[in-house]
């Protein structure tokens, strides 16, 4: 997707993330900014998703709180928020799609948390409905 | 053929899906106090909810993206929190409304009191979302909900004063010794059931469930179109009752034994049985479509997986939303709060929430970027902007209307 020009705020913040397999994978909480050492217009270089990430964009006393919550969910001194290289982003519509499964995603952690300590538990979890 | 078969079952329990606990209380109670003189509020509830539940399955349809994924890319991350706590602090009070309206449907059946199943109804809503497919679930209590129409049959059967009903529709006027702002109060409440936001909650996300493609447009029109007037005839059905029979004798129905009694009247203990299979079902399906509409808000929000078309381990997090919300709404009931007046109050506050939920779904019903040449024409434009207007309007009064009339009081 290099090269092409688009209102970030506009097109990219707030999307649906979907990945390889057509399964939701988070938002796009927030984006990560290159700045070209010759000047000139920022290039984005990573999405950034999971609640590290949202809870800087929302700020305040919730912001700071969810910040806190998600620093406690992260493994070791590891402070900085799920990013997902804008070079596997396959393209952009009314959501943004990746050229990868989501299990090897950053942002797939508290899912799989959830999934194996809670929900994947329960009689049936692995059923399809009928 | 087949076609014809999936439009005629989406339309039908379009019709019973549409009825829940909240209009059988609105309009009973409404019925009861003020007779026909507020039936105009149900028709203008109906065009809304029609308009804007069409609004928000063409969106879903087109773009793949249902209502709270919008309302968070529209109002973004901020604004858009704000409005998923309100949102989901009304769906999830509706979804204790709805458990506590089945547990009490169950109890004029069994005569035990209606607190020892509400842990049953509990589970057995958790268990049904969890295991049964989303069209079998829509389709087994949208059709069940269908019995609802022995009221009508009741109504019909009684022969009544069907020109005095009408002049009392047409002709509103405030009735001796009720204030104007007690009859407002309840033309709000029966707009906030009619309206409530689960249910283009539900419709939008369920248009993405069932997979609906450009092709199932006319399939959405027609259920939206067709069924929800007529559903919203038998709420229209259910005031008229109460007019006939629970007005002339000044009984005011905090029970839903009261609701029941023009048809157990009319149509005797087959009629109630009959009434109390509709009661279940439409609450009961209500209750299904407000614990998915929980999980759907807040996965949709945080861009979690959610839905029933994949396995419950493939949406973790979802079905986590699920569960703790139809154990805590279980909870609440439990606590012996009346589940009447949680209802009273679950559908006056969506009442005050309407315009957080249609607004954005307005907004991108005309981006050409999400729906190509399937924008709103001029015609639903004009419309839904006048009816985000009167929304607006309603929301400003319902908390000051709340507070001067003591709840309607």
């Amino acid at each position: 997707m290099a090269g092409r020009i688009l209102e970030a705020g506009l097109h990219l913040l707030d999307r649906q993330l979907i990945d390889k397999d057509g399964r939701l994978a988070g938002k796009v909480d927030d984006l990560e900014l290159e700045f070209p050492s010759g000047g000139g217009p920022p290039t984005v270089t990573a999405i950034l998703a999971g609640p590290g990430a949202l809870s800087r964009r929302i700020g305040g006393r919730f912001g700071a709180w969810l910040e806190a919550v998600a620093n406690r969910l992260r493994d070791g001194d590891d402070q900085h928020p799920a990013r997902v290289s804008f070079a596997v982003v396959k393209g952009i519509d009314s959501a943004i799609d990746l050229s990868v499964p989501k299990r090897e995603l950053e942002t797939n952690r508290l899912e799989a948390w959830t999934r194996d300590h809670l929900i994947g538990k329960l009689p049936g979890a692995g059923d399809a409905p009928d | 053929m087949k076609r014809l078969f999936s439009v005629a079952l989406g339309i039908l329990t379009a019709i019973g899906g549409f009825v829940d606990i909240g209009d059988i209380v609105a309009n009973s109670e409404t019925g009861a106090r003020f007779g026909m003189s507020l039936a105009w509020v149900v028709v203008v509830g109906v065009i809304g909810i029609c308009l804007f539940a069409e609004m928000a399955g063409r969106v879903a349809t087109v773009s793949g993206r249902a209502v709270f994924d919008l309302v968070r890319e529209r109002l973004g991350a901020r604004v858009a929190l704000v409005n998923l706590v309100a949102s989901f602090f009304i769906t999830f009070l509706t979804l204790a409304a709805e458990i506590g309206g089945v547990a009490l449907a169950i109890e004029l059946a069994t005569s035990v009191n209606y607190l020892l199943w509400v842990p049953i109804v509990a589970f057995c809503v958790w268990l049904v979302i969890w295991r049964v497919k989303f069209e079998v679930m829509e389709n087994a209590f949208g059709l069940l909900g269908l019995t609802l129409v022995v009221a009508a049959v009741a109504l019909w059967r009684l022969g009544p004063d069907w020109g005095g009903l009408l002049h009392g529709a047409t002709h509103p006027v405030v009735p001796q010794g009720e204030g104007h702002p007690t009859w407002w109060f309840f033309a709000i409440a029966l707009l906030g059931a009619a309206m409530t936001p689960y249910e283009v909650f539900f419709f939008s996300s369920g248009a993405v469930e069932e997979g609906w493609s450009r092709a199932d447009l006319i399939t959405n029109r027609l259920n939206v179109y067709i069924g929800f007037p007529l559903g919203g005839l038998l709420s229209l059905v259910l005031m008229a009752g109460a007019t006939l029979f629970l007005e002339p004798r000044g009984i005011q129905p905090g029970h839903l034994s009261q609701v029941a009694l023009p048809t157990v009247l009319v149509l005797g203990k087959l009629g109630l049985a009959v009434l109390l299979i509709g009661f279940f079902a439409a609450t009961f399906g209500a209750a299904l479509e407000t614990g998915l509409s929980c999980g759907y808000s807040i996965a949709q929000y945080f861009g979690f997986q959610w839905g029933k078309f994949v396995r419950p381990a493939q949406a973790p997090r979802f079905h986590l939303v699920v569960l703790v919300s139809v154990l805590a709404g279980a909870g609440l009931i439990l606590t012996t709060l009346d589940p009447i007046t949680v209802t009273e109050y679950s559908i006056v506050l969506s009442a005050a929430a309407l315009p957080l939920t249609y607004f954005p779904i307005l907004v991108v019903a005309n981006d050409p970027d999400y729906m190509g040449d399937k924008v709103n024409s001029r015609f639903t434009n004009a419309l839904g902007s006048l009816y985000l207007l009167v929304l607006v309007v309603v929301a400003v009064a319902t908390i000051p209307l709340m507070v001067l009339t003591k709840a309607g009081s």
